[in-house]
């Protein structure tokens, strides 16, 4: 005979709770997973070109993820998730950075990657003189139009990169259109 | 920005058209395209190499966001859990309020007579407060630990379990800060995940719970229960744990 007293009601009503939660937790996690397939490489392109390490930047890709849970599990804006990953990210970045790191460590990080050994040594030699006079003039540009210029290569639009960097839309523009140009002398070269 | 784009359909034909008829222009604009399929193709070079393959970090994301739903849904079970008793006891809610006067009777006479009172029972924590909070390990991991015992919580946050519980202990040997899921068993060492425990004035004291973590573990670690279900059971309400693991509905005296 079931058992109708007020107590079994709320055991019952709780498990049919239970149930709708762990459903919304697979359909987000589902998301986020698939926005992780997405979008991992290009976090992690703009983080090491943030100057983190490869463990430091896989490290801010878990959190920021986290993050994004949260923030839909909580039932807030899934407007832009892309823009929000990468504002997130950014921001952790910098907290990381401000904590651990200084401006050093940006050359030698860069310097390191750019020694690595390739199968080509003769095509090495000249892909590394390119990338050694891009990078030179990469290093030189104000950090605020490097991260432009590398979310703009990770397909972000200037309204999102303005958002990310907490910038006006026409300082996003000039800053890199100021870098395209030192790109484009250095690429003459 | 025409070149990325960005420029509204009626400034982009406008462009197009001062394109068509200025060499000088489209010489440039085709300089920036150069420069930006340098840029691209040094961008990847660079940091393509570098990249781990995801399936790694993607597993690790998914235990962790388990973790994290695993969390939160000990603390709404706490919730719920309070809630349902509040419904089923709700008629012993009212006796509980008329003993709950004369206590507050009791407390101020002792006050106005100046006489020092009695700790505060702490038998379950706040669900709020103390949710409970474990970290990210298995069961070989947990049951290889070699050192089960508690670890001693820092001063510091001794004090700030005690200001959250709004707990000023005259006697600080009444209470012992205690973790709810113990590290045995993969409790975390966070302050949601520690709580004021009375050592007296209950018979559900903290010698008690120790017993009740350690029959958990050797469970885990025997394989006759998966640590997630020990971990919840455990934060839910440690009470009802000890009753359900060994079946009673007090403590038992060979235990304690």
């Amino acid at each position: 005979m079931p058992d109708s007293s007020p107590e079994s009601n709320v055991t019952r009503a709780l498990s049919a709770s239970d149930a709708g939660r762990v459903s919304a937790h697979s359909a987000v996690e589902q998301e986020l997973i698939e926005l992780f397939d997405q979008l991992r490489d290009r976090l992690f392109r703009y983080l090491l070109g943030f100057s983190l390490t490869v463990a430091d930047s896989e490290d801010i890709i878990q959190e920021t993820f986290l993050a994004l849970f949260l923030h839909l599990q909580s039932g807030k804006s899934r407007q832009n998730l892309r823009g929000w990953l990468f504002r997130v990210a950014h921001n952790l970045a910098l907290k990381h950075q401000r904590s651990r790191r200084g401006a050093e460590s940006i050359s030698e990080s860069i310097h390191q990657t750019l020694n690595q050994p390739a199968p080509n040594p003769e095509e090495l030699f000249e892909m590394n003189e390119t990338q050694k006079r891009l990078m030179t003039v990469m290093l030189a540009l104000p950090e605020q139009s490097r991260c432009c210029l590398y979310l703009r290569a990770e397909g972000l639009r200037y309204r999102e990169i303005a958002e990310i960097l907490d910038m006006s839309l026409g300082s996003v523009a000039n800053c890199l259109e100021r870098s395209l140009a030192r790109i484009a002398r250095a690429a003459e070269r | 920005m025409a070149a990325d784009g960005e420029l509204s359909a009626r400034d982009d034909r406008r462009v197009h058209a001062h394109l068509n008829a200025c060499w000088r222009c489209r010489t440039r604009k085709q300089e920036i395209e150069a420069a930006i399929g340098e840029f691209i193709r040094t961008h990847r070079r660079t940091f393509d190499r570098q990249i781990p393959p995801a399936a790694g970090p993607r597993a690790l994301l998914k235990a962790r966001l388990a973790q994290l739903a695993e969390k939160q849904s000990i603390s709404w079970s706490h919730w719920l859990s309070h809630w349902s008793r509040a419904i089923s006891f709700r008629l012993s809610s009212a006796i509980a309020a008329a003993c709950g006067l004369g206590a507050m009777a009791y407390f101020i006479f002792h006050i106005w007579a100046g006489q020092p009172t009695e700790p505060m029972a702490v038998t379950v924590p706040d669900p709020i407060l103390t949710p409970g909070a474990a970290v990210l390990a298995s069961e070989k991991e947990v049951c290889s630990q070699s050192n089960t015992k508690n670890k001693v919580v820092p001063v510091a946050l001794q004090r700030r379990v005690f200001d959250e519980y709004g707990i000023r202990p005259a006697n600080p040997g009444a209470y012992e800060i205690d973790y709810l899921i113990t590290p045995a068993l993969g409790g975390a060492d966070d302050i949601h995940n520690i709580w004021p425990q009375s050592n007296g004035g209950t018979v559900w004291s903290a010698q008690v719970k120790d017993a009740l973590e350690d029959h958990l573990r050797d469970l885990v670690c025997d394989g006759q229960l998966d640590l997630a279900t020990a971990q919840r059971d455990i934060a839910s309400n440690w009470v009802e744990a000890y009753k359900k693991y060994f079946h009673t509905d007090r403590p038992l005296t060979n235990y304690r």
